[in-house]
């Protein structure tokens, strides 16, 4: 019982780790989302891409280098889902890779769950893993017609 | 619908290269185009009469597949060869109405369906004692398992991304290769007159995966492996809370549930023993704060996942969670998992040498360290695990809640209802999988898989979708890594009566697993 001694009497650490770690928080990959937020620092940063619907309409995205292509989609309301925030547990940021660009191959892992995608094609991919470079600039991404059937519909998902 | 199923290496260069067979893929399934009205009523899925001749047996079932007293592998079998793809246990005593499904293409509709928040129902001991018992400490921070909705989605929000992600557990191969060298050596001094393992090897391995579990969930060696530990040591009582924590509670939630109404004697026992896994798991997270706050961090990236957690969310109980939930789930199935996978590979010589060959090919030197890379090239070796829990899936299934009025199989089934997803035996029907029947593991690589259809939601011993096993990837290098090492080094051979695949806890061979452990001539 001595344990939820402890536990009941649990106070707050007197420091914050978290402030000591925004600080050394250098990575693009690691993060949640936040990254993309950000605007490009200059135009050597800026990656130009385009989305496009699966009503056809096209809209452009002005990105930068080490976006998460998941993040940014949310950033701009294009409905891109991300169910397992890029954990790599599901298929819900399935996208056609439009233009000629050559991607970082897929890893085992994102392969695996493309065999899971509905309407998968050749040039399918998961959002989440595409990281914006300087060589993917004018890249071209299609939302398939659903990445569930749930929304075929024309029920709009909502990243969570 | 035709199954999307494993493409060829060469469709993973992005553009103008066919995937081969998902070009004739039309999903037919549209659950909206289907009225629930014109549904077929839910009273009409076959089933078993709950019959007062049947009576008590239906007390013996699963709530979803982890425990389990009776041979519940065979009944679900049963099931489906008496009624048909969909099955409907009613009339249980205490609880919602069990719905077996048979179909990989109703199975993918379901889980494809699933909105953000799936209902995973599990262990209602564990619920109870962190929503009850304990709600003081666990409040609204409940954990993964046995917790849903929002509080859920919080919790896995916050510890997916470490836990899931490859980078964080790539650095991990060396922690995890160094329990298991040592673990090996252990086997070594285990091995009797005949070089065989102890009939008890099966709680060896349990305290492989116990160590390797607290090494990763609370940054710590619990030095679980040492030989002779007293009675009254930490990691003898952490064995023994292990040990009691996972058999007893098949028990209690389905021999003697009375606990429900007032305390049983087991049930304190249960409750004490939880207790000191929350002790256990304080006491480490606590030092790993500790040395967190002297620790000088430049990049994320040289953080442990404890440290990555208790950084990004300085209330350290999230971490005691966090490990809490890991430990109670991490150790029987990976262990028996793994005994499962050894079973197989002792008695299927030809395979286990198509391994050795594949490892030593690898790794020449057999006392190369591990790494991604090598990793990345046991194609043949992760083939065969995936195989393994195919035929004989640990988990015997999945299940899900439905938190909507669902068609499945042309039948309204109404929301509330369990909906189990029996992968072990959807992961052997000719429909789905072909030669479902023969133990292939080419059929998982890439190179040969266009030999073979497998459809994607058939053998799905991780689930999938947001609710995905948290722990994926630590169990598969766990198991990637004690197999690289012990088969690059030694040959496993079985001399004794063919062992039966039982569902005690997991579905595992039941029996003494006295392997003959043979060192290679290099």
């Amino acid at each position: 019982m001595t344990a939820f001694v402890r536990i009941l009497g649990y106070t707050k650490p007197s420091f914050s780790i978290k402030t000591l770690f925004r600080k050394i928080y250098t990575t693009a990959k690691l993060n949640h989302g936040e990254y993309e937020w950000q605007d490009p620092k200059s135009p050597d940063e800026v990656v130009n891409i385009t989305f496009v619907t699966k009503d056809g309409e096209k809209v452009p995205v002005k990105g930068k280098v080490g976006d998460n292509v998941l993040y940014l989609a949310h950033r701009y309301k294009i409905p891109m889902e991300g169910a397992c925030e890029a954990s790599l547990a599901c298929t819900t940021c399935h996208v056609y890779v439009k233009s000629d660009h050559e991607l970082t191959p897929a890893e085992e892992k994102e392969e695996d769950l493309l065999d899971m995608a509905p309407f998968l094609k050749e040039n399918s991919r998961l959002g989440c893993q595409i990281i914006l470079t300087k060589e993917l600039e004018g890249l071209e991404l299609e939302l398939p017609q659903a990445t569930r059937n749930f929304y075929v519909d024309g029920h709009t998902p909502a990243p969570h | 619908m035709v199954a999307t199923s494993k493409f060829p290496q060469a469709a993973k260069i992005v553009k103008n290269i066919t995937r081969s067979r998902s070009q004739t893929v039309t999903p037919a399934f549209c659950p909206h185009l289907e009225n629930l009205n014109e549904a077929k009523p839910y009273s009409e899925i076959p089933g078993p009469k709950p019959i007062p001749i049947l009576g008590n047996t239906w007390r013996l079932l699963p709530i979803i597949g982890q425990y389990d007293v009776s041979d519940v592998a065979k009944l679900s079998e049963l099931f489906y060869k008496e009624y048909g793809k969909i099955v409907k246990l009613s009339g249980l005593v205490g609880r919602p109405d069990l719905l077996f499904i048979y179909d990989a293409n109703e199975i993918e509709k379901i889980y494809r369906q699933e909105g953000p928040t799936p209902f995973r129902p599990s262990m209602p001991c564990l619920v109870r004692y962190k929503s009850v018992v304990r709600k003081d400490f666990f409040g609204d921070v409940g954990g993964v398992v046995g917790v849903h909705g929002e509080p859920w989605r919080r919790f896995r929000s916050t510890v997916q991304k470490p836990i899931l992600q490859v980078q964080t557990v790539k650095k991990y191969i060396e922690p995890i290769e160094n329990v298991t060298n040592y673990f090996i050596q252990r086997m070594m001094e285990m091995q009797n007159d005949d070089q065989e393992m102890p009939s008890d090897f099966d709680n060896e391995i349990h305290k492989w995966a116990l160590e390797c579990i607290g090494r990763v969930s609370l940054d710590a060696r619990l030095g679980c492996l040492d030989p002779n530990l007293p009675p009254d040591s930490e990691p003898q009582k952490i064995i023994e809370a292990a040990k009691y924590a996972l058999r007893n509670v098949a028990i209690l939630e389905l021999k003697f549930p009375f606990w429900r109404y007032f305390p049983t004697s087991l049930w304190t026992r249960y409750v004490q023993n939880m207790d000191y896994f929350v002790e256990i798991c304080m006491k480490h997270i606590d030092a790993a704060m500790e040395r967190l706050k002297s620790k000088t961090v430049l990049d994320e990236k040289d953080l442990s996942l404890v440290e990555r957690i208790l950084a990004n969310e300085p209330d350290p109980k999230t971490a005691y969670i966090l490990a809490l939930d890991l430990i109670l789930v991490g150790i029987d199935t990976i262990s028996m998992a793994v005994c499962s996978i050894l079973y197989q590979l002792a008695t299927r010589p030809e395979q286990q040498e198509k391994m050795y060959q594949e490892l030593k090919r690898v790794m020449p030197d057999p006392n190369t360290p591990l790494n991604t890379k090598l990793l990345d090239q046991m194609d043949f070796l992760k083939a065969f695990v995936k195989e393994v829990l195919r035929v004989y899936s640990t988990v015997i299934g999945n299940g899900r809640t439905l938190q909507q009025d669902t068609i499945i199989h042309g039948y309204r089934i109404p929301k509330g209802v369990q909906v189990v997803f029996p992968t072990l035996i959807t992961g052997s029907m000719e429909e789905f999988v072909s030669q479902s029947n023969e133990f292939i593991p080419e059929r998982w690589m890439k190179k040969s898989s266009s030999d073979y259809k497998i459809h994607p939601f058939a053998s799905l011993p991780y689930g999938y979708g947001a609710r995905m096993c948290l722990g994926r990837r630590f169990a598969d290098l766990e198991i990637q890594v004690l197999l690289a090492k012990l088969i690059r080094s030694y040959k496993l051979e079985y001399h004794h009566e063919p062992l039966e695949y039982k569902v005690t806890f997991m579905y595992a061979p039941d029996g003494p697993l006295r392997f003959k452990v043979i060192k290679r001539e290099e």
